[in-house]
Formats: C-alpha cells, structure tokens, sequence
C-alpha cells in the first residue's frame, strides 16, 4: 500500500515522489500489527474519560513586543501550490496492562483550484509499559536513523505516548511534503517553536531546510497562542484597519532549550473577527515572508481567516464516533479483544457532576 | 442481530448489512433463560443513530461541486468496519406473539434478555407451521420473499367477510381470479359481479385453450343469455328493484303490489300483462305515471322476458355448481347503473331465496367495485344478515373509501396491495385485525403484485407475497391508444 503512495502531477509540484522514504509508515504498520498481538488474550475496558491531550505550553517569552502597525496584504493570485499536513491521536479503551490507541495523518493539498488528500492510518497500538520503549524507538530509529540513532531520547510516558506517537508521524509527513513541494507554501499546524520532545530543533531545522531548498515557505498557523503582549493575548490585540494583514512581533526569545524557528505574525486575513498566531520560517527574507501570505490569499479560500487547506487536513484526520466504534469493531473481530463495561467511577461517585475534565 | 428496545408491542433491533432482514420478515427473539421466544414481524427498518455519521458524511461532501479527490492509505484495512457500523440498520418490529413451550400467545409482556437473546430470522413456512395455517384445503397464494410458498386454507375464506383492495393495476383482480379458481376446485359455488367484463374467459388457458375449470365456469351477460321471466321472480324481489333500484315512492310501490298479486293469481305474470295492468288502473295520474316510467325501465333493461325458455340459465348454473362447484359470472359490463342496480337486486334476492330454501348451502360472492352497484342498506346486510344464510363476500376495490368503516371493521382477512395515499391507508388500516402502523409501513412499500395478507388466514400473522401467476386468459387489462404503435 506504501508503495502506491505516488501522485503525479504537473512538473511543477510532483507529491510525492517515488523516492520517498517509506521506512517509518512500514515500522508504524509493523509495530502496530506487532503491539495489537500482545493484546489477544486480555480484555478491553473503553474509554470512558475524553482523552486528555498534553499540550507543551511554550514559555511566556520575555520582552515580547507587538507593533500595532499592520502590514497590509493584497491577494497575490499567480497559482501556488499549497500544501497542509496535520495529525490526530485517540484513545480507543485501556487493557489491563496498557492503553490502546489510534493515529491518522493526512495531507491536504490545492493545485489548479482543486483540493487533493491523501490519509495515512488509522494505526492502531497496544502500548504497555513493556513495549512502550520497543514502539517508540523503533519508529524514532525508522525515521532518524542517519542522525538521531545515537541520540535517541528517552521514551515518553505511557499517557505521553499517544501524541508522541501522533507527533513521530506528523513529523514524517510534514519531512514528505518539504521533500515534495516545489515553490509551494507548506502550512503546519501549531507553531515553528522547537526544543519540546515532540519538535525536536535539529528535525524541524531540516524540514526547514528542505522546504527551503524546494523554494518553498513554511507557514504555521496556531489555533490557539499563549503569547501575551502587556497581558493580553497578541491575537486579541487587532488594529482597526480593515484586513487582510499581519502584525509583527519582535523581542520573542525563549529559555533553552527553546528555540523559535520562525517569526511570529498576528495574521488576520479577512473580515471574520479571528485572528491567528502565525509563524513564518524566519530563514526567508522579510518580502518572501509577506509574498507567500499573499499567495496564500490569493491562492485558498478563508473560512473564519483560517485557510482552508489547513481545515480540511485537520478535518480528514480526525477520528469521529463512528471511526471510534469502527476500530472497536475491527479489534474486536480481528484481534480476539473482549470488550468490557466496567463501571464509570467518576460517574458512579459523582453522578452527573461525574463527567471528568473537558479538554478542547 | 441485537435488541435494543421494547416499547409496548414494539421492538428495536440492531441489525447489519449481512443480516439482510426487510419489511414484512419474521424475526425469533429466544431468551433461552426465560425458554420463551418472541415472535416479532419487521415493520420498518431505519438507519441505526450511530454517533458521528453526520461529520463522517460531511467531510466526504463534494467541495463546491466537485468532490475533494482523495486517496486513503489504509494498511489495517479499517475502512470496511466503518461501512459496515454506518450501515447498521434499526429494525422496527412489531411483537406478534410470545412462543412458549411450542405454543402461541399474543402476549407481549415479558422482555427478553438484551444480552443474553439471540436473533434468528424465522422462516414463513416455519410461522405457518407454528401458527397452525395448515389444513386439507390449500391454496397456494404465492411466494414469499426466502423462497418459500405461502399456504392458506380455504376453509379459512368459509364463512369470512374479506377484502381485496390496492392501487390500481397492481393484481387485484388477478388474486380474486386465483382464490375464485381455487374455490370452485374446492366444489365451492361462486358469484361473481364482473363489472368490466373480465371474469369471463376464466375457463381458457392464456393461449386460448379450455382449461380444467372450463364447465365450472358460467358467465351470464344480462339481456343476451341472462334474462329473467316476471313469473320466475318473487314478489320481495321485484319489490326490492323497483324501491331500491328505481326508487318507487310508497304509495305507487303499494298498488304494485296489488296489481302483481292480480296478476299472479290469476296465473297471467308476464310483462305486457303488467303493462296492459298499469295502463288500465284506475288511480291516480301521479301513481299511474310512477309505475308506468318504473314499468319501461323494467323492458328496456332488456333483462326481463315472457319467455321461460330463455329464463333458465341463472337456476341452472346455481344447479350445476351446487354438487361439483362453479362460478356463475355476473357480467356487468356494458350495463347502464340502473340496469346493474336491477341485476344486483335480482341476484342477491335470488341467492338469498336459494339459501332460504336450502337449494343453495352456501355462496362465495365477488363483488368488484361494489359501490357502483350496491345500495347503501346493502353494506351491512352483506355483512349481517346474508352471512347467515350463507353468502361470504369478497369485496374487491381500488378505493378503500368506497367500502364502508363497518365493513373494515367486520372484515376477517384483508389482502391489501401497494398504497402510497395516506388517506387510503388510514382507511384500511381501520379494520379490526390490522394494526395501523403494519399497515401504514408495509404496504406502502409492497411492489406490484406483492400482497400484504392480513387476517385469519394467516392466524393474525401478517405475510407479504408475491401472487402466483395462473394460467388464464386475462381480459380485465386496459385498452391503450399507443400498443403496437412505433
């Protein structure tokens, strides 16, 4: 199936190309086969929980300044390609020794007015303190076998592991799209700030890299900033000045081992009342930068100043209800797994008040 | 196959793509810790409220037009899981009965275990078995839809109100053709009202040859073989036809009877007596008037004759199908409404004397848009009174409305075919041994010449079958400008 994953098109942008490293998708299908066997013979209680997402709150940087002076955009309508990768994890129920867990990723991408997709997964782990390690490695070393061998980190938490996992894999992909894109704009989702375990500075400097080396611009929409500018968030801070435009920011420096890659934008890109931190690889000169946003707008379409390209890669990737039960349904015929009911304990002391945290 | 809920008599079951259960199915619901079982017929089937189909079916819609061109790499091959919970399928059913130590009840009190029952389709000739609609008289009304052959009993149309009824050209008439064959080779008599002249040919093959009814069958068309001398017919009779047909006031309907029992005593029945009797009466001009317009309605209907020779055929019919069955054929065809009221009138007074008098034990009469011909006190004597002396209407009709609410009420066994009026399955749905929602739901989705059987030939169960086709010649198919024109 791996090996299908070739789309021809205009010289121009060819995604992806047969040459294209296929080692980690084999390992994440390997592994996944692998860890779903160790399951057999135990019992499977489903999630009851919403599944608590780890999200690596960036440091508040200091001296972070926003100029309140909009760089007005003017659509620039000369076909780019846009391409956008996103990623998604779940957890499926709880085994007695382990979690077991689905990932997704897909790429979405524009070409001559028409939006093309390609969804990778679901995969589906039995992640146990046991083979947490093996999993992770294995896939680390599938993927960076050439420079992080030597240098391989510790492997996360159990609870960590799916969206290391979801991350191992979002890497990859967005490593297929800068390999792949030529004079294209690369949209990811979240910010170009590196040095976390799952956005490691050397990885993300490469697919920068190669982006670059393609004449391709990076650019990261975050849907939500932490980023605060006299305490208010740098998002809720919009000029009135009629959009599209961005607001620079300047002063931002995090403590190590943090290391922003891009410079970071408050883009508004139409009338809708939203605005997004916006990071831009800070490698392109200034007038690159403003230009490929103005591709951008003159290229997608904007719901809410979101781009569309984007939307719809979060959108493919996502796990519904019925996927859930889908998977439920293939582990259970395919794997042997009994589905059990334990009793909801946040629900049987609480009652309605029982319904454990909600995440967004 | 999964219950999901019982509400009353209904139940919900979950059930998926392979399981292939449809309207009209019967579904065995066994708790083997209760050792009972729940015989469920399948009402209505609706896509399951699986959570996030609608976001599953929203990305997947076209982008302004055209939709989004994708690949999916899908290596554990969960795709197919997914089509197969989105298409999971909850089956409305309706609890028929409760099976316990091999015997039926219609209880539906008890609630199996969701857990622990398990859900088998049941068979139609297992239902039948255990619903005992087994007898020595069988007629085969048809296929059902697992291939199996769907039985009644003709004693079980004995003594019965029944109703045929349905969209137009969908087989009516081609059921009562086949209950009718099978009764008269059951040595049953059987009348019939043929309003379209399409009964006629029932003794010929398709291809035009006698078939093995041909000397049952006697088709009588009024004024040309079927006619009718004054001294043959009863007071009661005549009477009848002139107050309900041709509507003779009181008064004028009393010096009739006056001048009739002149007339018959002095042995000189016969119709120009009758004329010469009503000219010559010494009476009022407005009664004169009335009974003389009666009179030449009587003549021109051409039915009525001085000749007893041509008069036989109605008596002799009813004689032959007495000892080896028969049906006599009303043909109605080309008859004005008062002449087919006169008929009507005739027969049914004629039938009811034959049954009085124990000439007759009993008739299976078919009567096809009854409405045209049948006067209104008719309905409920048809139901009542008649029964008694041993006439088993079969009403057969396009329109359900025409057909009285006590009449649906009374009914034993309904075959009702496709409807897809409301207002036409609020009707039927009125009858006693129907629940409306059956109703409702199958037969407006029953393709042609598929019947939703109702009733105590099916012990209650209600069945979907195809009807069988028969080998006569059909005469009741309508006439097309276009046919064999290019």
């Amino acid at each position: 199936m791996i090996e299908q994953y070739t789309i021809t098109t205009t010289p121009k942008y060819n995604f992806p190309q047969p040459t294209i490293d296929t080692t980690l998708p084999q390992r994440f299908l390997e592994q996944s086969i692998q860890s779903l066997k160790q399951v057999q013979p135990q019992r499977l209680q489903l999630n009851q929980q919403p599944f608590q997402q780890y999200h690596n709150y960036e440091q508040q940087p200091s001296h972070l300044r926003l100029n309140h002076t909009p760089i007005t955009l003017k659509p620039n309508h000369q076909e780019t390609t846009i391409a956008a990768v996103d990623t998604s994890t779940i957890k499926i129920g709880e085994t007695a020794t382990g979690i077991i867990i689905a990932i997704r990723g897909a790429t979405t991408w524009k070409q001559n007015r028409q939006y093309h997709y390609t969804r990778l997964g679901p995969f589906i782990f039995h992640i146990t303190e046991e083979n947490k390690n093996e999993v992770y490695n294995t896939l680390e070393k599938a993927y960076f076998n050439t420079y992080y061998n030597s240098n391989r980190q510790a492997s996360p938490h159990l609870t960590q592991m799916p969206t290391r996992l979801a991350s191992l894999l979002e890497r990859w992909l967005q490593t297929m799209l800068a390999k792949t894109v030529s004079h294209g704009l690369i949209l990811f989702d979240g910010s170009l700030t590196s040095g976390t375990f799952d956005t490691p500075v050397q990885r993300m400097k490469e697919i920068l890299s190669l982006s670059r080396r393609n004449k391709s611009i990076v650019l990261a929409f975050s849907k939500m900033t932490s980023l605060r500018v006299n305490g208010y968030l740098i998002t809720e801070q919009l000029p009135k000045h009629e959009p599209p435009y961005l607001l620079e920011t300047t002063g931002l420096r995090f403590k190590s081992p943090m290391i922003p890659l891009g410079d970071v934008y408050v883009a508004r890109l139409n009338k809708a009342n939203y605005a997004f931190r916006l990071d831009i690889d800070r490698e392109n000169p200034l007038q690159q930068r403003m230009t490929a946003v103005e591709q951008l707008l003159g290229n997608d379409l904007h719901m809410q100043g979101y781009p569309e390209t984007l939307r719809l890669s979060h959108i493919l990737c996502t796990f519904t209800a019925n996927e859930v039960l889908a998977i439920k349904h293939f582990i259970t015929r395919k794997h042997g797994i009994q589905i059990i009911n334990r009793p909801d304990m946040h629900r049987l002391l609480f009652g309605p008040f029982g319904r454990g945290e909600i995440y967004s | 196959m999964k219950l999901y809920k019982k509400e009353g008599n209904i139940l919900q079951i979950l059930s998926f793509s392979n399981e292939n259960a449809e309207k009209g199915d019967y579904l065995l619901v066994e708790d083997p810790e209760a050792r009972k079982a729940i015989i469920a017929q399948v009402i209505d089937v609706q896509f399951a409220s699986i959570p996030g189909v609608l976001e599953e079916l929203l990305r997947t819609l076209p982008d302004g037009g055209v939709p989004i061109q994708g690949e999916d790499i899908d290596p554990l091959e969960i795709a197919p899981h997914i089509t197969y919970i989105q298409d999971a399928s909850l089956l409305v059913c309706k609890i028929r009965a409760t099976l316990e130590n091999e015997r039926l009840s219609p209880s539906s009190s008890w609630l199996p275990s969701r857990s622990q029952s398990t859900i088998k389709k049941l068979s139609v000739p297992m239902l039948l078995k255990l619903a005992n609609v087994e007898g020595n008289r069988p007629i085969i009304l048809g296929g059902t839809k697992d291939s199996s052959l769907l039985t009644i009993d003709a004693t079980a149309v004995d003594g019965t109100l029944n109703i045929i009824t349905g969209k137009k050209g969908c087989g009516k008439s081609h059921l009562s053709k086949l209950l009718m064959v099978s009764l008269i080779g059951y040595k049953a008599t059987v009348v019939i009202f043929d309003l379209n002249g399409e009964y006629s040919s029932i003794g010929m093959t398709t291809d035009g040859k006698r078939n093995m009814h041909y000397h049952k069958i006697h088709a009588l068309t009024p004024s040309q073989n079927f006619k009718v001398a004054l001294e043959q017919l009863h007071l009661n009779v005549v009477m009848g036809i002139l107050i309900h047909a041709l509507h003779l006031p009181g008064t004028s309907a009393r010096e009739f009877r006056r001048i009739w029992k002149t007339l018959q005593d002095k042995g000189n029945l016969t119709l120009s007596a009758l004329g010469e009797a009503i000219r010559n009466l010494n009476c009022n001009q407005h009664v004169r008037d009335a009974l003389t317009s009666r009179y030449h309605a009587l003549v021109n209907s051409g039915f009525f004759t001085d000749n007893l020779a041509e008069a036989t055929l109605l008596d002799e019919s009813l004689l032959k199908s007495k000892d080896e069955g028969g049906a006599i054929i009303i043909n109605l065809r080309n008859t004005s409404t008062i002449d087919r009221q006169i008929l009507v009138e005739y027969v049914l007074g004629k039938l009811v004397d034959s049954l009085q008098s124990w000439k007759l034990k009993a008739v299976f009469l078919f009567a096809e848009e009854a409405h045209l011909y049948l006067r209104e006190t008719y309905w409920d004597d048809i139901v009542t009174r008649m029964r008694h002396f041993g006439i088993f209407t079969t009403f057969i009709t396009n329109q359900p409305d025409t057909i009285r609410e006590s009449i649906y009420r009374q009914a034993d066994n309904i075959f009702l075919f496709n409807f897809t009026n409301e207002h036409d399955l609020d009707v039927v749905s009125r009858a006693s041994r129907v629940d409306a929602e059956t109703v409702r739901s199958i037969a407006r989705d029953l393709p042609p010449h598929h019947c939703l059987t109702l009733g105590k030939v099916v012990q209650d169960f209600p069945i979907v079958a195809r009807v069988r086709t028969l080998d006569v010649k059909t005469m009741g198919e309508t006439r097309l400008f276009f046919t064999g024109k290019n």
